[in-house]
C-alpha cells in the first residue's frame, strides 16, 4: 500500500476527513471516498467538463486537482444542488427543455449553467456558448442546453435560486 | 390498433421519465457500480503499430504487491474470440483476438491485463511488464496496403485484400442495368475522388466493464453498456465456454454509446476470464486514451465515383468504387457499414444504371465498425458531393438538378438498384420544404451581393435517405447477416391494472423508456404514469434480435403494440365471461373491457379484470390465469426516413475558418412518438455528423504508424461553439409496413451533415473552384484549398 495523507473535504456543506495517497485526484476521492458518484470522469485531462464541481463559488475539473489540494475549500458536487424533490431552477430547466440525453455531461453542465447565470443573470444564447465553452455534450449538439439555461436563467431571475 | 382520436400520449413531448435520476447526480454509470470486493483491472496495449511479440516477461509485475494476476495470450488457451457475425460472401475472416496472439497489429491493441488492487496499482503494474517487440514495417493507408510488397496485416489471409463486393445494379425486373451504355449515352461524365476521414462516436463516458464470476453457482454477471446485450451474452458464453444460461448481462445507463457499443470487445472477455480466475468482482473503466486507441473507429473511405448525365440533367449512370480502410481486424459487422454504402448510394434518385464494387481492406489501424448510421453518412457524402459537381458541371442549379432525378411519391414501394426497397416518402416535398425554409431564391441573390463586398457566402444542399428499421430477418438471412432483426415485448398486467413492459432495447440517452412508455399507455389507453418500463437485465428482458440502436424504437415500439392487442384480446375474451356477454359483444376502450352499446351499464375496469385473471377463479375455458403477453417483432420491411438539410455558411477565405449563418433540416420520419425527443435525436446525430465534417478525425502518422489523436486535445469533438442552431421540419409519411407508421430516427440527422457542409463550403468558393471532397474540412484543410486554388 503507498502512503497515504489525511485531508478534511468540506463538500455539499459537510466536512469528512480522508485518507488518500497524495496522487488521488479530488475527482476520484469524491467519487471513491465520499461515494458522490454524481461527478463524471470523461477524459481525466481537462477538456470535457464532466468532473465539474464548484469550489469556494468558482468551477473546477476535480480530474485537474489532487484531492490533498483541497482541503479547507468549500466544494459543491451535483448532489448538492436541489433538495429532494426541490430541484434548483437548473435542473428543472434541463429536463424541461431536454437539456440532456444520456446525462453524463449533465451534472458538470448544470453546475456551469449555474456558475454561469450567477455570474451573468440574463445570459444571451451566444454568451452562453461561450461561457460554457468547456463543457462537452457529446448528445445533444448543445441547442437545447443553451435554451435550458436560458430558461433557468429567467426563473432564478423571478424565484431566486443559487448554488 | 388504437385510432387517432382515442391517441393521448403518442405526438405528445411527455417529459422523460429518464432524467429525474439524471440531474440529481444519482444515474448509475458502469464507473458506479463496485461489488464487495472488487479488483481493477488495468490494459497494456501495443505501441506499435505492427510488431511481432517475441515474450513477455510479467514476473515483476506478478511481484507487485496488491497485484493479483497477469493475463496474456498465453493464458487464452482454450478461449475464443467474437466472430463477425455479417459474413459476406467471400469474405476472409480475420476475427479480433482478445490479446494479441504473437503479434500486434495497430496501436493500441490488448497485449496483456494486469488486475490489482486499484486501477492506479494496475497501472503500476503495466509499467512492469517487459514485452520483447520485434517491429515490423506497417502500413496506415488504404491505396498503400493494396500496393505491392505491402506489408500484410494478417498473414494467413495471403494479403490485405479482405473481400471485393460487388452491386451490379439489378432493378426491380431483377436484372442488371446498362451501365457501360448510360455512360456511353452520356452528354457529361463527372469523376469525384473522395476521402471521407476516420472518426467514432467518442462517447463522453468511456468504455467499462464489471464481471462477477459466482464460483458456487457458476454463474457470470456482466455488467456492460453494450447495446445489444443479448448478443453479447449468447457470444460471450461462446468465447469463454461456458454454458448462455450462466450469463447474466446487466446494464446501467449508459454515457453514449452511438453504435461504438453495438460491438463486441476483448475487454468483455478478459473482465470475464479474470473474475472466474479469481472468484472475484473485476472491474475495468477505459481511460480516454484507450477510449480513442481501441473503442472502434468509423466512416473511413476511400471512393472513387464516376456519374453519367444527358445534358438535360438527367443521371444516367453512376458507377463507384469504395475501398474501407477495416483496421487490422474484422470487429463484429465486418465490412457492413461499406456493404450499406454502397447500398445506399443511389440515394433519392432514379439512378437506373448503377455498378459499384466495395473493397475491405485491411490496414495497421484501429479497427472500423458500428458508428452511427452505419455506412449511411459516408454514401450520402459520396452522392451528394457528385450531385453538387455535376450541377456546376450542366450549369443546373443544386436544388433543381436534385429535383429533376428524385423518386417521386407515387413510385413507392421503390426498387433501388443498390437493392434496398424504399417503402415511402415525399423526397420532391422535403426538398421543396427546405428551400423555403431557408428561402433559397433569397439567399442566392443575397449570396451575389455579398460576394462583390468580399463575404464569401455558401449553400449547401444535401438530401439522404435511411434505410432502417433492420429489417426482415430472412433478408439478413440473405445478406449472410448472422442475426435476427426482430425485436421482443413482453407485458404484463398486474392485479391491480398497471402495466409493466420488458424490452430488450438499451435507452443510451435517446429517451426509450420513455417513448414505449408513450407507446404503451396509448395502446393500453392507460395513464402513463401507470406503465413502467423494465430494460437492462438480460435474465428479464426478451432477446433482441438486432439489439438498440438510434433507429431501432419503431420495431420495438411494434412489438409493444401487438404484445398489447394479444393482452386486450384476452381482456376482452375474460371480460366478456364476467359480464356474461358474447366476447363478439365486447370491446376494449378506454382502459376498460364493456359490452357494445351498453358501456355505462355493463363495464369492467383493467384492474378488474386483471385481479379477476390473476384469482383464476372465473376464467373461460381453456384460458390461462395471469394477464401477460409476449410478442416477437419481425418486421415486414425496411424503412427509409428521408429529407433534405440545406447549410448557409461564410467562408473567411483568408484563414479558412467557417463560420455559421443558417442550417435547416427536413425530416420525414414517419409517425413520431415524441416530438421533442426528435428535435434532440436529430440535433444530436446533426452534431456528430458536423463533427466529422468539420473537426473530429483520428489522424495516423504514416512514418511511425501512431495515432496521433488519442486524446481530446488532439481529437477535437465540438464544442459550443461549433455548432449553429438547428432549425427544424418535419413531414409525415407514415410507414405502410409498420403497425403506428413509424420509422427508425435516431441516427438519420448524420447522414446529410458532412456533405450540406461540403456542398456549402465549395458553393462560397466556387469562383475559385475548390472543391471539398475530404473531410474533416479542417480550418487548415481549407486553407490550403483556397491558397491552392490561388485565392
Ligand atoms: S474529466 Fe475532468 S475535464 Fe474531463
Ligand atoms: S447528454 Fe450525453 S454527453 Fe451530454
Amino acid at each position: 500500500m503507498a502512503e497515504t495523507m489525511s485531508v478534511v473535504l468540506n463538500v455539499n456543506g459537510a466536512g469528512r476527513s480522508v485518507s488518500v495517497e497524495p496522487r488521488k485526484t479530488l475527482a476520484d476521492a469524491i467519487r471513491e471516498d465520499l461515494g458522490l458518484t454524481g461527478t463524471h470522469l470523461g477524459c481525466e485531462h481537462g477538456v470535457c467538463g464532466a468532473c465539474t464541481v464548484l469550489m469556494d463559488g468558482e468551477v473546477v475539473r476535480s480530474c485537474l486537482m489532487l484531492a490533498v489540494q483541497a482541503g479547507g475549500a468549500e466544494i459543491t458536487t451535483i448532489e448538492g444542488i436541489g433538495a429532494g424533490d426541490d430541484l434548483h431552477p437548473m435542473q428543472r430547466a434541463f429536463s424541461e427543455y431536454h437539456g440532456l440525453q444520456c446525462g453524463f455531461c449533465t451534472p458538470g453542465m448544470i453546475l456551469a449553467g449555474i456558475d454561469v447565470v450567477s455570474r451573468n443573470p440574463d445570459p444571451s444564447p451566444q454568451e452562453i456558448r461561450e461561457e460554457m465553452g468547456g463543457n462537452i455534450c457529446r448528445c445533444t449538439g448543445y441547442q437545447k442546453i443553451v435554451e435550458s439555461v436560458q430558461a433557468a436563467a429567467a426563473i432564478m431571475s423571478t424565484e431566486g435560486g443559487s448554488a | 390498433m388504437t385510432t387517432t382520436q382515442e391517441t393521448r400520449w403518442i405526438g405528445v413531448s411527455a417529459p422523460r421519465r429518464e432524467d429525474a435520476p439524471l440531474i440529481r447526480g444519482r444515474g448509475r454509470y458502469i464507473a458506479d457500480i463496485e461489488p464487495a470486493g472488487t479488483v481493477h483491472m488495468a490494459i497494456l496495449r501495443s505501441p506499435y503499430a505492427h510488431a511481432r511479440i517475441n515474450g513477455i516477461d510479467t514476473a515483476a509485475a506478478e511481484a507487485l504487491d496488491g497485484v493479483y494476476c497477469v493475463l496474456t495470450a498465453a493464458d487464452l488457451e482454450g478461449i475464443g474470440d467474437f466472430p463477425t457475425i455479417w459474413r459476406l460472401p467471400g469474405q476472409k475472416e480475420s476475427n479480433t483476438p482478445a490479446l494479441a496472439p504473437g503479434k500486434a497489429r495497430y496501436v493500441g491493441e490488448p497485449v496483456a491485463a494486469v488486475v490489482a488492487d486499484s486501477r492506479y496499482m494496475a497501472e503500476d503494474a503495466l509499467d512492469l511488464l517487459d514485452v520483447d517487440y520485434e517491429i515490423l514495417d506497417h502500413v496506415v493507408d488504404v491505396e498503400a496496403a493494396l500496393a505491392d510488397g505491402a506489408p500484410v496485416i494478417n498473414e494467413d489471409l495471403g494479403d490485405n485484400t479482405i473481400i471485393e463486393y460487388t452491386f451490379p445494379g439489378i432493378n426491380a425486373l431483377g436484372v442488371a442495368g446498362d451501365i457501360d451504355g448510360a455512360f456511353e449515352e452520356a452528354d457529361e461524365i463527372v469523376s469525384g475522388r473522395f476521402k471521407v476521414g476516420r472518426y467514432s462516436g467518442v462517447a463522453l463516458e468511456t468504455r467499462g466493464l464489471v464481471a462477477e464470476w459466482d464460483d458456487l453457482r457458476q454463474t457470470l454477471t456482466l455488467h456492460s453498456g453494450s447495446q445489444v446485450a443479448s448478443l453479447l451474452r449468447t457470444e460471450l458464453a461462446a468465447a469463454l465456454g461456458i454454458p448462455e444460461t450462466s450469463v447474466r448481462i446487466l446494464t446501467p445507463n449508459i454515457g453514449g454509446a452511438f453504435g461504438n457499443q453495438w460491438d463486441r470487445y476483448p475487454e468483455d472477455i478478459l473482465v470475464s476470464l479474470a473474475s472466474m480466475k479469481l472468484g472475484r468482482p473485476v472491474k475495468w473503466i477505459e481511460d480516454r486514451r484507450e477510449a480513442l486507441q481501441a473503442t472502434v473507429h468509423g466512416r473511413e473511405q476511400l471512393q472513387e465515383w464516376q456519374l453519367a448525365a444527358s445534358s438535360d440533367g438527367t443521371v444516367l449512370g453512376l458507377k463507384g468504387r469504395v475501398l474501407s480502410d477495416q483496421g487490422a481486424h474484422l470487429h463484429s459487422v465486418g465490412i457492413g457499414p461499406a456493404w450499406v454504402t454502397g447500398a445506399a448510394a443511389v440515394n433519392q434518385y432514379k439512378i437506373a444504371n448503377y455498378h459499384c464494387d466495395v473493397v475491405g481492406v485491411a490496414t495497421n489501424k484501429t479497427p472500423n465498425s458500428t458508428f452511427r448510421g452505419f455506412g449511411g453518412p459516408e454514401a450520402m457524402f459520396g452522392i451528394e458531393r457528385m450531385m453538387d459537381k455535376t450541377a456546376r458541371r450542366l450549369g443546373i442549379d443544386p436544388a433543381e438538378l436534385r429535383r429533376r432525378n428524385m423518386i417521386q411519391a407515387d413510385e413507392f414501394p421503390y426498387f433501388s438498384p443498390g437493392g434496398a426497397v424504399y417503402d415511402s416518402g415525399n423526397y420532391p416535398a422535403a426538398l421543396a420544404k427546405a428551400l423555403e425554409a431557408v428561402e433559397y431564391d433569397k439567399v442566392r441573390e443575397e449570396q451575389q451581393s455579398l460576394r462583390e463586398q468580399g463575404v464569401y457566402r455558401g449553400i449547401g444542399i444535401a438530401s439522404y435517405i435511411h434505410v432502417s428499421g433492420f429489417g426482415p430477418s430472412a433478408i439478413l438471412g440473405i445478406l449472410d447477416y448472422y442475426t435476427g432483426g426482430y425485436e421482443g415485448s413482453t407485458v404484463k398486467i398486474d392485479p391491480h391494472g398497471r402495466a409493466t413492459l420488458y424490452t430488450g432495447m438499451i435507452p443510451m440517452g435517446q429517451g426509450t423508456e420513455t417513448t414505449l412508455a408513450q407507446v404503451a399507455a396509448d395502446q393500453l389507453e392507460i395513464d402513463i404514469a401507470n406503465v413502467r418500463v423494465v430494460w437492462g437485465d438480460t435474465d428479464q428482458t426478451p432477446y433482441t434480435g438486432f439489439g438498440s440502436a438510434g433507429s431501432r424504437s419503431n420495431v420495438a415500439a411494434v412489438a409493444v403494440i401487438k404484445a398489447i392487442e394479444e393482452i386486450k384480446a384476452k381482456a376482452v375474451r375474460i371480460g366478456a365471461g364476467l359480464l356474461e356477454a358474447d366476447p363478439d359483444d365486447v370491446a376494449y376502450a378506454d382502459g376498460r373491457i364493456s359490452v357494445k352499446g351498453a358501456e355505462e351499464m355493463r363495464s369492467l375496469t383493467l384492474a378488474d379484470v386483471a385481479q379477476q385473471a390473476y384469482w383464476a377463479h372465473k376464467l373461460p375455458e381453456g384460458e390461462q390465469p395471469t394477464l401477460e403477453a409476449t410478442y416477437v417483432y419481425d418486421p415486414a420491411n425496411f424503412t427509409t426516413a428521408c429529407g433534405t438539410h440545406v447549410a448557409v455558411v461564410d467562408v473567411d477565405i483568408d484563414t479558412g475558418k467557417i463560420d455559421w449563418v443558417k442550417y435547416v433540416v427536413v425530416d420525414d420520419a414517419g409517425t413520431i412518438i415524441n416530438p421533442l425527443l426528435v428535435e434532440g435525436q436529430i440535433q444530436g446525430a446533426l452534431s456528430n455528423g458536423l463533427g466529422g465534417a468539420m473537426l473530429e478525425e483520428f489522424v495516423y502518422d504514416e512514418e511511425t504508424g501512431q495515432l496521433l489523436s488519442s486524446t481530446l486535445m488532439d481529437y477535437l469533438v465540438p464544442s459550443f461553439t461549433d455548432l449553429p442552431d438547428f432549425e427544424i421540419h418535419h413531414l409525415v409519411t407514415p410507414s405502410p409496413h409498420t403497425e403506428g407508421g413509424f420509422k427508425g430516427m435516431g441516427e438519420a440527422g448524420c447522414f446529410p451533415a458532412a456533405p450540406a457542409l461540403a456542398n456549402a463550403v465549395a458553393d462560397a468558393l466556387s469562383h475559385l473552384g475548390v472543391e471539398v471532397d475530404q473531410t474533416p474540412v479542417t480550418p487548415s484543410r481549407l486553407w490550403s484549398l483556397i491558397d491552392q486554388a490561388g485565392g
